[in-house]
């Protein structure tokens, strides 16, 4: 029995209900004349206290609530991919379509069309044994995505006894109909703030990669991994989101603007169909989903969209595919619990954010892996997570932000110092961190290079003394060191102008192949390697400076590209020629 | 209902006076474009006393004169309007006050008592009303039981002030104050009568 | 319907009042708060329920009685009256006018806190604004629907930049409309009226709007300034196609008052005693700017805000640059050096920039020289501080040339005149100059055909 209220008291996105005795926790209800969309968050007494997920300007004490019976859940089925969705998964298409350029309110859509028709291929037949999780079929949704159409993972399974032939059907023909008579559709619904079960849960060995070459080659993440990017405003966050979700080699991504700029959504929308996944030539946007829930709108719905997002990630793991989720930013889904907690007068713990805030992390981060799928036949896919924390004042002590480093393996510290002298990815290379190096790195060594990881190491290396050659410099000047150091000093700019940074604006820098990092890395190693022999062998490293070949290097990244690796070639041998050169005028002298 | 009635009767006191507004109305916009003009030949001496010292501040200062002198213009227009419409607002007013106290008028003060009976969600209220009013709101309290009328008259032109007898709640539903509501309608129906909005 | 009068109140603190036993209101609601004497004050519901509602006055609660107050409900929200004939008029911080005219007469009565707009329906923002600020036009351009602060600290010339850009703005190649709204924040007579006067003085003012909440006006008012203005600014932008400019002078005045609101209402503080909705709450201000798809017109807006103790840090500027596309920072030093327009392009940004520019928009070599320049400007600042240590006799060759650069930057591009409206030709120009310091190897963020055709250094 669907519980029927009145509302007692309104404050923002807060309202209280009486005569809920009836309604369960996370209940979807239907709030006032205007029929906004809430959830319950606590019941006490026949009091319910109920997220709203519109704005609630204008509603009064007496007008009614009525329980729908539900949790908050979203839609589950073809047609997800390239939609821009609100934190409750209602199309904002659709929403404009009711109201125009502003967002409305008390609007009913569906998620997905439910009329269109996709052509479907069964994969069952009458007589086989189906259970949950299982595949009944495929549709072909995108250019990219072959859907596969799913037994829901709460269904109890049984016998086929008849099955539509191969054809075109929308989402509303009972595809499958089972010996008890239930039947099965080309999609279902499931609970957003639950996490869809799977069978078996595997290691993180593949690296998830974004052409990013500060992240596959320095701080790497996994398929299946967590990682996080905090950073103040202005440290570029939002564009090293964006390149993830353009170019990292999944093949669906979930992009969640969780209370963040509208303009930034619209960005997306506009560039995404005409930008082509590297690897299949196809429009972005036929693998990406949106949830857009910018800081304008409802903050409840903001709390939800991370949810939502989430799921519909999962959704695509158990059709045994990669996902790559990205939420910007996971600092405001945090203060929209704040700002929750507090109209419920809940005691609160740091900075006034609720005592759970670390629970619900979490319970969010957990929710990333690489997975065996429930039911047959065997697929494996992963949930790639990636959140952005904005941390006020760039302060990284701050609870959100030391709370995500407790439940995430790759840590990729902005830097505002970096992003002011413009060196962007401005990923600080000092304070970034990955828990995956070891696991993937016989990957790289497989596909790539066997001495992948010594390379990457050595430049590490000159990193590293270049940090604490620095602070000499800085004391005494750079007249201090001898030349053996300063060239660490030489060859450590070299490594940021030419590898750290990455102008995703720029036609070629913008994707990175492993193939070209790793050649770019090794050319730098090696310039190292000769200028230090140079040095030893009595070159000044005035000499080494004025090598023209240092200008072809760092300009290598925007002047090569992918399918040119020749040109690598023969910058090589220019700079062998060049030490050869160097040392031949010594002789000569 | 009440607004209906009353819109209906300054319609029909806007026809009356429109004509005669509309004309002076078309006299003072022709003087506010003597202003105009007469800024313009001020101008055009200016321009040849400033020429020699440069054109970007010529242009400055052209701009700069012609800019006020059509903000100039328009403003008297804005004034000239809100007199007309201050004067059809102000006679419509009067022939309220001055209407009959007929049956249709009772009508007009029951309907009044009942939506402001209903607002407050009790007929147990305490009812002002104006001198001249007093008789009719007596007459239609007998359909609203607990319902007294105050001892006291109040300054209004028609219509009744409920307030609940705990002296808490008030609302007035005096001709005064649903005027003072539609005023900003019935302006802009009386601008447009004179054809300034757009 | 609205429209009861209320007159049991409960309690009065800070700028909010309590009334009890009330029956018929809504959240959000518009409420006259009216004294014995008949004086009328304007709020709104910030809480309803269980027989209360607690409400903020706009005006403050000064001079008001626990016994000798009511509460009228209006039954709506709060609404400004809009039509074409708001140009040109000066209101105040409520919406009210203060030029001695009559209202506006409403073409529509617009909800001041306007909706969210559907990012679906945003059109992505790129056209180049020319704002003849070098500065800005060539190292942080602005372009229409953008929403770009100035980050500025007390005593700077803030307002002085916003309104040169204000006169000069426009976008080259179009007749469009356009039209400036002036909201002043708790600033100072004199501020306000400078504004006013160059807007006159360009011949601008016939297409302003000014809302004027000045620094003796009261400060709950702030809550509403900025929001009466946006709402005329979306409807001249969207019903009437215009491009619109919206100054919105100071936020941290805003910020302020949002503030005492909260304690009043004893709410659990977030950093530094603001409310943990502050960046919330400035978003439904500051997303308010932009272009819509099938509509002509944008709303712009250049908000200027003080950083308390010139620090960027601080909740105001940190949540506001969370929320706008970029900012424009001005630098103590620079301002104390008496360098105008002193903008600090390090710590400055405007991310619509690399859509608004390039070719067909600017130049070609626009992004790439302005990366340059970036770098070049970042650099020479180390340099500046090593010098500090060693002396200038201790820097390389290349780093001296940095040093020229930082100089030739401040002085020869940077610094402009008050009236001096440089077109962008002009502004690239001046950013090859400084960078033709450098010797032509030290150009990494340009593509060598662009060295090519503007370097004019030498190759040593």
């Amino acid at each position: 029995m669907a519980a029927e209220g009145r509302i007692v008291w309104v404050s923002g996105p807060a309202v209280k209900a009486d005569g809920m005795a009836s309604a369960k926790m996370y209940e979807t209800v239907i709030v006032g004349e205007s029929k906004l969309i809430g959830e319950v968050i606590r019941l006490t007494g026949d009091v319910a206290f109920i997220q709203v997920y519109e704005s609630t300007s204008g509603l009064k004490p007496g007008e009614p609530v009525v329980g729908t019976g539900n949790p908050l859940s979203v839609l589950l089925g073809p047609g997800i991919i390239g939609q821009i969705y609100d934190g409750i998964q209602r199309p904002l298409k659709a929403l404009s379509e009711a109201s125009g350029s502003y967002i409305g309110r008390g609007i009913t859509t569906t998620p997905v069309d439910l009329t269109k028709k996709y052509h479907y291929t069964p994969s069952v037949k009458a007589g086989d044994q189906v259970q949950a999780g299982n595949v009944i079929g495929t549709v072909q949704e995108t250019d990219l995505i072959d859907h596969s159409i799913m037994v829901p993972p709460d269904h109890k399974g049984g016998t086929v006894a008849e099955v539509v032939p191969e054809g075109d059907y929308d989402l509303e023909t009972d595809l499958v109909t089972l010996q008890d008579g239930s039947t099965l559709k080309m999609y279902h619904r499931w609970p957003v703030r639950k996490p869809r079960p799977y069978k078996t849960r595997y290691d993180p060995t593949v690296p998830l990669l974004t052409g990013q070459r500060v992240i596959d080659t320095f701080f790497p993440i996994a398929k299946g991994g967590t990682g996080s990017i905090p950073g103040a405003f202005g440290t570029g966050k939002t564009v090293t989101l964006h390149q993830i979700a353009k170019w990292a080699d999944s093949q669906v991504v979930v992009y969640i603007g969780c209370g963040e700029r509208g303009n930034e959504m619209t960005e997306v929308l506009v560039e995404f169909p005409h930008l082509k996944d590297p690897r299949t030539g196809k429009p972005l946007m036929d693998r990406t989903v949106l949830v857009a829930n910018t800081s304008n709108m409802p903050v409840a719905a903001r709390e939800a969209s991370i949810y939502t997002g989430v799921t519909i990630a999962e959704y695509y793991r158990d059709m045994g595919k990669d996902v790559v989720l990205v939420a910007d930013s996971t600092s405001r889904w945090a203060e929209a619990l704040r700002e929750m907690s507090g109209r419920l007068e809940e005691m609160p713990a740091e900075e006034g954010y609720p005592s759970y805030l670390a629970s619900r992390l979490a319970e969010f981060y957990e929710r990333a892996g690489r997975v065996r799928a429930a039911g047959s036949p065997d697929r494996d896919g992963s949930v790639t997570l990636v959140g952005a924390v904005s941390p006020s004042g760039g302060d990284f002590t701050e609870p959100v932000t030391t709370h995500t480093m407790r439940f995430i393996k790759t840590f990729w510290a902005l830097d505002a110092k970096l992003a002011y002298s413009r060196h962007y990815p401005s990923i600080n290379w000092m304070n970034s961190y990955s828990g995956y190096l070891a696991d993937i790195a016989k990957w790289w060594g497989k596909n790539v290079s066997e001495d992948w990881l010594s390379m990457r190491g050595e430049a590490y290396g000159v990193l590293q003394r270049e940090d604490t050659l620095k602070e000499i410099v800085r004391l005494l000047g750079p007249e201090a060191l001898p030349d053996e150091e300063k060239i660490i000093m030489e060859v450590a700019r070299m490594i940021k102008i030419g590898i750290l940074q990455q102008n995703s604006f720029d036609d070629v820098d913008t994707y990175c192949s492993p193939e070209k990092q790793y050649r770019l890395l090794k050319l730098l190693v090696d310039f190292y390697n000769r200028g230090q022999q140079a040095i030893r062998e009595g070159t000044s490293l005035a000499e080494i400076r004025a090598m023209p070949i240092i200008g072809t290097l760092l300009k290598a990244r925007m002047e090569v590209k992918d399918d040119e690796m020749e040109k690598l070639d023969e910058i090589d041998n220019m700079m062998k020629e060049q030490f050869k050169g160097a040392a031949e005028a010594k002789v000569r002298n | 209902m009440a607004s209906d009635t009353l819109e209906r009767t300054i319609n029909k006191i806007l026809d009356q006076t429109q004509e005669r507004i509309s004309s002076e109305l078309d006299g003072a916009l022709a003087e506010s474009g003597k202003t105009l003009d007469g800024a313009r030949a001020g101008l055009e001496a200016e321009y040849d006393k400033i020429i020699s010292d440069g054109r970007k501040e010529a242009d400055k200062i052209q701009k700069q004169i012609v800019g006020s002198s059509d903000l100039e213009a328009r403003n008297r227009q804005l004034l000239l309007v809100e007199e007309a419409v201050d004067r059809a607002f102000g006679e419509a007013l009067g022939r309220i006050s001055d209407m009959d106290r007929d049956d249709s008028y009772a009508e007009l003060v029951e309907s009044l008592m009942r939506e402001a009976t209903d607002t407050l969600g009790s007929t147990e209220v305490v009812v002002y009303t104006s001198e001249k009013d007093r008789d009719v709101v007596g007459s239609v309290l007998n359909g609203f039981s607990g319902s007294q009328l105050a001892d006291d008259t109040i300054e209004c032109l028609g219509g009744v002030r409920i307030v609940s007898t705990d002296g808490t709640m008030t609302f007035d539903n005096t001709l005064d104050a649903r005027i003072s509501r539609l005023k900003p309608l019935i302006r802009k129906q009386i601008a447009a009568k004179f054809g300034v909005v757009n | 319907m609205g429209g009861v009068q209320y007159s049991k109140i409960a309690e009065i603190k800070g700028p909010l009042v309590i009334v009890d036993d009330v029956e018929n209101a809504a959240f959000d609601e518009l409420v006259e708060v009216e004294t014995n004497e008949g004086e009328r004050r304007l709020g709104k519901v910030l809480e309803v329920g269980n027989g209360k509602a607690i409400v903020q006055v706009f005006e403050g609660t000064t001079g008001l009685s626990v016994s000798g107050t009511s509460a009228r409900f209006v039954g709506k929200v709060m609404e400004m009256p809009v039509s074409k004939e708001v140009l040109g008029r000066v209101f105040d911080g409520l919406g009210r006018p203060k030029d001695g005219l009559p209202d506006p007469i409403a073409d529509k009565f617009l909800d001041i806190n306007g909706a969210p707009m559907n990012p679906e329906q945003r059109e992505y923002p790129k056209d180049f604004i020319q704002t003849g600020v070098s500065v800005i036009d060539g190292m942080i351009t602005l372009v229409r629907g953008q929403k770009l602060p100035i980050f500025s600290g007390s005593g700077m010339s803030h307002n002085i930049l916003a309104a040169q850009i204000a006169r000069q703005a426009t976008v080259v190649g179009t007749e469009e409309e356009f039209a400036v709204v002036f909201a002043a924040i708790g600033v100072q007579y004199s501020e306000a009226e400078y504004f006013r006067r160059t807007l006159e003085e360009s011949g601008a003012l016939k297409r302003s709007v000014l809302f004027l909440n000045l620094a003796d006006d009261p400060a709950i008012e702030r809550i509403i300034t900025p929001r009466v203005a946006l709402t005329v600014a979306e409807y001249m932008a969207f019903e009437l196609g215009m491009h619109v400019l919206v100054i919105l002078t100071d936020m941290t005045n805003y910020a302020e008052a949002l503030r005492e609101i909260s304690a009043a209402r004893e709410e659990v503080p977030g950093r530094k005693g603001y409310p943990g909705y502050l960046y919330t709450d400035l978003s439904t201000i500051y997303e308010r700017a932009g272009k819509l798809n099938g509509k002509t017109g944008s709303v712009t807006q250049v908000p200027i805000l003080s950083m308390p103790s010139d620090d960027i840090t601080h909740p105001i500027p940190d949540l506001t640059g969370y929320i706008t596309e970029g900012q424009i920072v001005l630098g103590r030093d620079l301002f104390r050096q008496g360098v105008y327009p002193p903008v600090n392009i390090l710590m400055s940004l405007s991310r619509l920039m690399k859509d608004g520019i390039g070719e067909g928009r600017t130049r070609q070599d626009h992004s790439e020289i302005s990366n340059q320049n970036y770098d070049a400007y970042s650099r020479a600042q180390e340099v500046r501080a090593l010098a500090g240590i060693v002396g200038k006799a201790g820097l390389a060759d290349v780093d001296l040339k940095y040093m020229d650069v930082g100089d030739s930057f401040e002085k020869g591009f940077l610094t402009q005149a008050l009236d001096e409206n440089r077109n962008l030709d002009e502004t690239l120009s001046l950013l090859w100059k400084v960078v033709s310091n450098l010797p032509r190897a030290e150009l990494t963020k340009v593509k060598d055909k662009y060295v090519d055709q503007y370097y004019q250094g030498s190759d040593e």
